[in-house]
This record gives structure tokens, sequence and C-alpha cells, in this order.
């Protein structure tokens, strides 16, 4: 490679590096410290007190579970409703496909507060859904309240937000996984006296399985940086119940509010935070041949 | 086959309808006056734009605790950073897709370097940032979000870019070299001219990631002087959350640049979030 090229990645690679390099040093310093503003103003070594203190921490036990929970429940939904939506949508007879592809963008594009504070509202407990309900002869739910200790709901009202605002998002992928499909495939199948539904099961499934195992990928991934709904619609709460891992290092390290406050705990949450992201990152970049990508 | 295409076409557009619903309901709330704010019929039945006045330019007063300031201050901080960012990472992301798509530069390393970037979970790197940010005196202020948001922003205008001048051919830049060009000259004056449509789709995905960013200005960027519009909706939220009107006006604020930008550059929208994994 030619020396004058190098000066056109060197601006990138000196932001970069600056915001990623010290963040690095000073987490895997700090995991060793403690440090609290209030209680010791200034870092104190306190060799692996920090880890003894995560494997008794029952609240990052509980916020690495529910994330799992979260994410085990909420990311088959999203496919499953993504794909019928994208076969309904994708389909020969369905008009107007431009507007309803623009249309169903507004969820996964408008910011994540935006969408916290639309939903804050929705669950609200004299707000519309509940007024729905009780106008259909149902009783209204403690959405995000739960009073009587039954805090899985609360769970339950995450994940129907993140569905909502994430399904779009599959379905757009296996539609434009459907419109690539060479024409010919499906000429050939309906020669052959194949119905819509047979080609669609039979020859563009199996196609566009690649294109779901990327999406199933990217969801996992975003997942693990789900914040702004949660400290928009629940705070982490009731209790514990909506904490995962991100907010439980936002909860320890900045709001201070934990059992177990202090930024030292915090750099070694984010520590572990990094390491699991990082593994799934890897087996992203594994499936996804960068190489070819790139210069193919 | 005529009534399965209605049928079809109707099914997909009140599903459509049905699931768009809560936004709706939203935008509903935003032309609502107080009294009807808590109400689940979704248009207004005496409809005003005083909630938009409140939020856009006067404030509003609501009993002792119910006084809140204008957003225009937030709004123009938004504005300010999610412009300077998308110019910034533009220019250094396309430089840097240039060198990794045509001379490989750093390999596959760097490019899967930068990729990873984009997964990373902001919250437990901003721990550091705040005390990186304080130390060097630009904490709470929009330089300060400026040099920060390239973390998320570079990464995306790279990759988009990357896409974007694999599909010019390189006969172009090597056309260039034969007229006497050097290897920057062809790039700076020939190919990047060519992309424009490029460019300008790269500069508006970091705009709007930058736009609709709130945690890192949550904890970077406190006080007025930088706080931008997502934050000013989140503490809303908080604080007067009993004001469903002006709060579901704010939340329009921000939203409806997003939804007419989505709108213009929607053929690209999946390739930007999926950094050009699915078309």
């Amino acid at each position: 490679m030619k020396r004058s090229v190098a000066w056109l990645v060197v601006p990138t690679l000196v932001v970069l590096l600056a915001l990623v390099i010290y963040p690095t040093i000073y987490l895997w310093c700090m995991m060793f410290f403690s440090f609290h503003p209030a209680r010791d103003p200034q870092p104190v070594f306190v060799g692996l007190k920090n880890f003894q203190t995560l494997t008794g921490d029952v609240e990052a036990a509980s916020s690495i579970v529910t994330m799992l929970v979260l994410v085990g429940i909420t990311i088959p939904v999203q496919i499953v409703l993504g794909m019928l939506i994208a076969m309904l949508f994708s389909s020969r007879n369905t008009h107007g496909k431009l507007g309803l592809k623009v249309l169903i963008l507004i969820p996964m594009m408008i910011p994540a507060v935006i969408i916290g504070i639309n939903w804050k509202m929705i669950f609200f407990s004299h707000g519309p859904l509940n007024e729905l309900l009780m106008s259909l002869g149902i009783s209204p739910q403690p959405w995000l309240s739960a009073p009587f200790g039954n805090t899985s709901l609360t769970l339950v009202s995450l994940g129907i937000l993140d569905v909502w605002q994430w399904t779009p998002f599959v379905a757009l992928a296996v539609m434009s996984g459907i419109e690539g499909l060479p024409k010919d495939v499906y000429e050939a199948a309906s020669l052959d006296g194949a119905s819509e539904r047979q080609i669609l099961r039979h020859v563009a499934l199996p196609m566009i399985k690649g294109i779901i195992v990327i999406v199933l990928l990217l969801r996992l991934i975003d997942s693990l940086r789900i914040f702004d709904v949660i400290y928009m619609l629940t705070y982490g709460g009731p209790g514990i119940a909506t904490t995962t891992l991100p907010f439980y290092i936002f909860k320890t390290g900045f709001a201070l509010m934990s059992l177990h406050p202090g930024y030292g705990y915090a750099a070694l949450l984010s520590v572990v935070l990094l390491a699991i992201s990082t593994c799934i990152s890897m087996i992203v970049m594994r499936l996804l041949h960068i190489e070819r990508l790139i210069w193919e | 086959m005529r009534t399965l295409a209605v049928l079809l076409t109707v099914i997909s557009w009140a599903l459509l309808i049905v699931y768009l619903l809560p936004f709706i309901w939203l935008l509903g709330v935003s032309f609502k006056p107080i009294g009807e704010w808590g109400e689940p019929h979704l248009v207004p039945k005496s409809p005003t734009l005083k909630n938009y006045e409140e939020v856009l330019f006067t404030g509003g007063i609501y009993g002792v605790r119910g006084h809140f300031p204008a957003a225009t201050p937030y709004l123009i901080n938004s504005v300010i950073t999610a412009s300077a960012v998308a110019l910034l990472t533009t220019l250094l992301g396309s430089m840097t897709a240039y060198a990794i798509q045509r001379y490989r530069a750093g390999g596959t390393g760097l490019a899967s370097w930068i990729l990873s970037l984009r997964m990373i979970p902001a919250v437990a790197i901003l721990l550091p940032l705040v005390v990186m940010t304080k130390s060097l005196g630009i904490y709470d202020s929009l330089l300060g979000l400026i040099l920060v948001y390239p973390l998320i922003a570079l990464p995306i205008t790279t990759w988009f870019m990357i896409g974007s001048f694999k599909s010019i051919p390189r006969d172009v830049d090597e056309a260039a070299l034969v007229d006497g060009c050097t290897d920057l000259q062809a790039f700076f004056m020939i190919v990047l001219p060519q992309s424009t449509v490029g460019l300008a789709t790269a500069a508006t995905f970091a705009f709007l990631f930058c736009w609709g960013e709130f945690l890192i200005p949550l904890l970077l960027a406190p006080s007025e002087s930088a706080m931008p519009l997502t934050v000013y909706a989140g503490y809303f939220a908080q604080q007067y959350g009993v004001l469903w009107g002006p709060m579901s006006a704010a939340a329009i604020v921000i939203a409806i640049p997003v939804i007419m930008i989505a709108v213009m550059i929607q053929k690209y929208v999946l390739r930007g979030l999926t950094l050009g994994f699915v078309r």
C-alpha cells in the first residue's frame, strides 16, 4: 500500500483509538479499585474484592437472567411475527407496497426515548390501553406498577414494547430477501404448478435463512444495548424486575443507587458486559465473511 | 384473483394501522387540549396547537410544580451537534472506506475492528469517557459531544461508504491515475464527487443516530449549555410526566424530522441499519 493512501486512514484511527484505548485501560485498572465519590473520594486499591462482590451479588445475577429472558422471548417472537408480516406485505397480490414499507419504518426509526415516552402513557394505570380493556369488559392491568408483587408483568410490558419496536426490522429484512430472489426461480416453480404459498415455503424460505441468521445476531447485539426504553419506562423497576446488565451498570456507576454502588465495581461489570458483547460480535464476524462483503 | 388482491391489500393496510395505533394516539395527544389528554380516543375533539406553542416557544406554566422551559436551546444543541458529527464522520469515514475498499488498508483486521465498535454497548465505556472529557475540560459542552459521538457515527459512515465505493467501478480511479492524478487526487477530485448520493445518505444516517442518541448526552451533557432535545424530553417525562399534551408535542417534534428523513432514504434504511449485510 502506498504511503499517501495510509493518510486517509489516520484521522479515523486517531479519533477511534482515543475514544476506545483510554476507556479500556481505565476499566481494566479501575476494576481492582474501590472508588465512590462520597465514600472514598480517592480510588483505593482493593485487589480482588470487586470480584468477590460479583460472585455474591444477587442483583448482578438477576440482571443477567433478566436480560437473557427478555432476549430469549422477544427475539423469537419478533422473527415469527416479522416473517408473517413480510410474507403478507410482499405477496404479489398486495398493493401499495411502498407505502406499507415506508410506514412500518416508524417504530424502528424514531428515537428510543420517544418510544419510551409513548408507551409509558399507553401503559399508564388510567391510560388508553386500560381504558380500552375496560370498554371490552376486561379488568385493567397494572402494566408498570405491579402493586401486588407480581413483577413479571412489568417485564412482559417491556417485552411488548421491544417486540413492537423491532418486529418491523425483521419484516423489512425478510421482505428484502424475498424481493432479492431471482425471478426465474418463481417462474420455474409456478410453471411446475406450485402455489404462491408453496413457493414461499419450499423455495423462498430456505433462501432467506441466511438473512434470518444475520437479523438474529444483529438483534442479539442490539439487545445488549437496550437502555433508553428501560430508563424511560420502568427505571429498572419495580424493585429490580426490569434491571438488565447495562442498566445495572448505570445504576451502580452513575446513579449510585444499587446495593454495591461505586466506580470500581461498575468497571468490573462493564468488563463483563464487554466480554459478552465481544463474544457475540466475534461470532457475527465469523459468519459474515467480511472479505466477500468488502472486496468481491 | 381480484378478490384475493383486494382482501390481501385490505388486511395488510388494516394490520399496519393497528400496528401504528400507539404512535397515532401519541400524535393525537399532542393536539389535544388539557382535560382530553388521558382519554383513549385518537382524534382530538377540539384540536389545538397550544402544546406545540408552549414546548417550542413560550414554555408552560401549570401550577407551581409544572413550570417547564421551552425546548428552543435544546433543539439548537441537537441540530448543531448532529450536523457537525454528520459532516465530520462522513468525511473521515469516506476517506477510510476508500483506503479499505480500494487499497485493502489494514486488511480485514481494520475493517472488522471498526465494525466491532458499532456493536459495543455504550454504557460500558461511558464512565471512563466522562472522566476523560472532564480532565480535558470538554465535559458538558457541545465540543465534547461532537468528539464522542464519532464512536457511534464513524463505524456507520465508514461501512456505508465501503458499500458505496464498491459500486463505483475501478476503471474510474484507474483512468484518473493514468491521466496523471496522484492517489489522493484521484480520490478527492474524481471518486468523491461521483459518490454524492452515498455521501449524502451516510451523512443522513450519522445525523439520525446522533439526533436520537440519549444515553451518551444524558451522562456527558447534563446542563442546558449542551443538552440535546432527547435528554430534554427525558427530563420532561420524569419531572412533568403528568403534562401529557406538551410531553407528546416534544416527542413529536423529535420524531417528525426522523420520519421525514426515513421516508426520503427508505431505499437505504436496511443497508444502513445492518451495515450493508442486508440490502
